[in-house]
């Protein structure tokens, strides 16, 4: 997953361990099979299929169900053939903004409209790939927690490196206190301190990754239409859903809709956090 | 492009989310942002015995987290006394009587008894307000004021601190400064030091109002030395000038053979004292040394919290103090704390128990018994809980005892060192309660 994953359990000893193995072995299921640095998973042979057919199993062809569906609530801005514009943006906080030039080529391999998906089938224009980055640690998480809550019904808190998720029996007396950190913090002191008793929260934020040129500061989240970034994205985005997937692909959702960001949060009718500063 | 056609996806985001998961609906989340204010109260009652202080103090202290780990701290205190203290006269075996440090009045002291002056003891009111940042990546820097305000006395501090990370967070150096004007407005005014106790009425010539200026230097290293152990070792430096005399305080002028009160006859038609008093005398300057380091070690689960201090004055006083805290967890949500701290001082230079008539006046003398050399315990214990709606208590009651001696070469004829320090008992209890964290 690119980051540290925990399990927090009010279960006892020898039940908490089994939910922790639980956890872990989930992770690493799904790190395994969709890890886009991995070669011969699934993610590679579609990457690698260069234009030809690619038929997917049942767990893929729902990732990609998914993510077509979102494709199309998200007007085209959550687009999971949007990776390859990494190949000209590199966030590393220098001033090296790519050339218009350069955005416009690679643009022609993004789009999913361009890919032809007939359930399980899956064919990609040559040069076009797909990543399950945006989905990832939230499925994983959502997905993890349903194990372990089916392992045992004590209260447990997963969180894989920001994505959250409460499970488990929740009671009045057992909330999980999480803290949203300071965009760019240098310590552990919380700005929000949410209690979580049941759900999913995820945070999304543009964090160190950016570049900087001629006072305009590029953050790393791209729009997929222009292959630019999105301008006047808050920089920290907290949704608390019923799942960590929903609450997830909604800070997603709202970081790219930049300065209508708080907007589109209100018209979802859920509880977030937003932070501009 | 259609920025405003995205519309509610909530509905449809959460039907393609159950068809992934394959789950039925979800659960409803249930989520709640805490307050951003948390607070701390408490009641405290500390009690000494023989009608000596007793101090009820309300204590709230308030913060305000905001983004980027900016911190606002607001607190406040009200104090209670009532009762007594030692006025450094000591006891004899006849009635003494004393002009109140108002000049106005007198009152009197029975046979045998310690001689207890209430002057000091009134309402104090406290004010601190504080402001904590990130300075950059490594830097973390405070500002703060302090308030605070009694009948005869006004408190007003700034204090400013600077700490810096190294080494992953595991090492933390700080630096901190604290300054403070007091200024006190004694009842009758401020005697002129070493000056005789007057008769009712015939108090003239004083300052009514004297003040001071205190500095604190503080340079610490916090380091986490593993995962079991924290170590924290602190300098400080702190420097007094100014009026530093307790207005109200005075020595004994006794026969340097019997070791009696001299006595005295007040003027024809005034009430006055029967005995010869002086009102002390300090040194105008202070400067206090002193080293600290703690540890807190776990033990799994319970936490052992030690700490020593060395304190050092160019008064001649130095002083020792242990303190040991054992935190002993009582199933998830409460737990036990025991403590105990063990004090030891040496006296001042300028120590007196009294003065002896007919001698040559010292430039300085005190008889206050808290510049006199003693050793004191203090033994308690604390329990604390959660409540179910996850808000702090906890009670503590402890036990505290002051035992002093004189040196012997300051004993004359009769006077003995177990009747002349006014040694103390005195009973602490403290229940808190913490909420919005």
């Amino acid at each position: 997953m690119g980051s540290p994953c925990l399990v927090l359990s009010k279960a006892g000893r020898a039940s908490a361990q089994k939910q922790l193995e639980v956890a872990a072995a989930e992770a690493w299921r799904i790190e395994a099979k969709y890890s886009r640095y991995l070669a011969g998973n699934i993610v590679h042979r579609i990457n690698s299929a260069d234009g030809a057919v690619v038929e997917t199993d049942e767990e893929t062809a729902n990732l990609i169900d998914f993510s077509a569906a979102l494709y199309r609530m998200s007007d085209r801005r959550f687009d999971i053939t949007s990776g390859v514009l990494r190949e000209v943006w590199r966030f590393d906080g220098s001033d090296r903004v790519p050339q218009e030039e350069e955005v416009r080529r690679v643009l022609q391999r993004v789009g999913w409209q361009k890919a032809v998906w007939k359930r399980p089938m899956l064919t990609l224009q040559r040069g076009m790939e797909v990543d399950f980055g945006g989905i990832g640690k939230e499925y994983a998480v959502d997905r993890a927690a349903a194990l372990v809550a089916a392992e045992c019904e004590a209260p447990c808190l997963l969180n894989f490196g920001g994505d959250i998720v409460a499970a488990g029996c929740a009671t009045k007396d057992t909330a999980w206190r999480v803290g949203i950190e300071s965009p760019g913090a240098t310590s552990a002191v919380p700005c929000k301190r949410i209690e979580l008793k049941r759900g999913g929260l995820a945070t999304s934020g543009d964090s160190r990754r950016f570049l900087l040129k001629n006072g305009i500061r590029y953050s790393h989240l791209l729009n997929p239409l222009t292959g630019w970034p999105v301008l006047d994205a808050p920089r920290s985005v907290t949704v608390a859903a019923d799942t960590c997937t929903q609450a997830g692909m909604l800070s997603t959702l709202a970081m790219l809709m930049g300065e209508d960001a708080e907007n589109f949060l209100q018209q979802q009718s859920l509880r977030f956090w937003c932070i501009r500063q | 492009m259609s920025k405003k056609t995205t519309g509610n996806i909530a509905k449809g985001l959460a039907t393609a989310t159950c068809t992934l998961l394959g789950t039925a609906a979800a659960a409803p989340v249930s989520a709640e942002e805490q307050p951003e204010w948390e607070f701390d109260t408490a009641l405290l009652f500390y009690g000494e015995d023989a009608g000596r202080v007793q101090d009820l103090s309300l204590n709230i202290f308030a913060r305000r987290l905001f983004a980027d780990e900016r911190i606002l701290s607001v607190g406040l205190a009200v104090d209670s006394l009532t009762g007594a203290t030692p006025s450094g006269a000591v006891p004899q075996n006849e009635v003494q009587t004393f002009t109140r440090p108002s000049g106005e009045s007198v009152y009197s002291v029975g046979s045998g008894e310690l001689p207890l002056d209430d002057t000091f003891l009134d309402t104090r009111y406290a004010l601190t307000a504080g402001w904590q940042q990130p300075l950059g990546r490594d830097y973390k820097a405070s500002a703060g004021v302090s308030f605070s305000t009694e009948y005869d006395y006004t408190h007003i501090g700034t204090n400013f601190g600077l700490s810096r990370d190294f080494n992953k967070r595991n090492t933390t150096v700080s630096l901190g400064l604290a300054l403070a004007r007091d200024e006190l407005d004694p009842v009758g005014g401020a005697p002129v030091p070493l000056s005789a106790m007057a008769d009712v009425g015939m108090i003239s010539g004083r300052d009514s109002s004297t003040s001071k200026d205190v500095a604190d230097l503080l340079l610490g290293v916090t380091q986490v030395i593993n995962e079991r152990l924290l170590v924290q070792f602190n300098y400080s430096l702190s420097t007094a000038s100014g009026y530093l005399n307790d207005p109200y305080k005075i020595l004994s002028i006794v026969d340097p053979i019997s070791g009696e009160a001299v006595g005295r006859t007040p003027a024809p038609g005034l009430e006055g004292p029967l005995h010869e008093y002086r009102f002390e005398s300090r040194p105008d300057k202070r400067t206090k040394h002193s080293l600290f380091g703690q540890g807190k070690y776990w033990l799994g689960g319970k936490v052992l919290d030690l700490s020593y201090r060395f304190m050092t004055d160019d008064w001649g006083i130095d002083s020792h103090t242990l303190d040991t805290k054992l935190n002993l967890p009582m199933g998830e949500t409460s737990y036990l704390e025991p403590h105990v701290r063990l004090y030891t001082q040496s006296e001042a230079d300028f120590y007196r128990v009294s003065l002896l008539d007919g001698e040559a006046m010292p430039l300085f003398a005190s008889a206050d018994y808290r510049l006199g050399s003693f050793n004191a315990v203090t033994a308690g214990l604390k329990y604390g809980w959660q409540t179910g709606s996850g808000h702090d208590v906890a009670v503590r009651l402890e036990y505290y005892r002051q035992d002093g001696d004189i040196p012997s070469d300051q004993l004359t004829g009769n006077q003995d060192s177990a009747s002349l320090y006014p040694g103390l008992n005195a009973v602490i209890f403290n229940i808190s309660y913490g909420f919005g964290k």
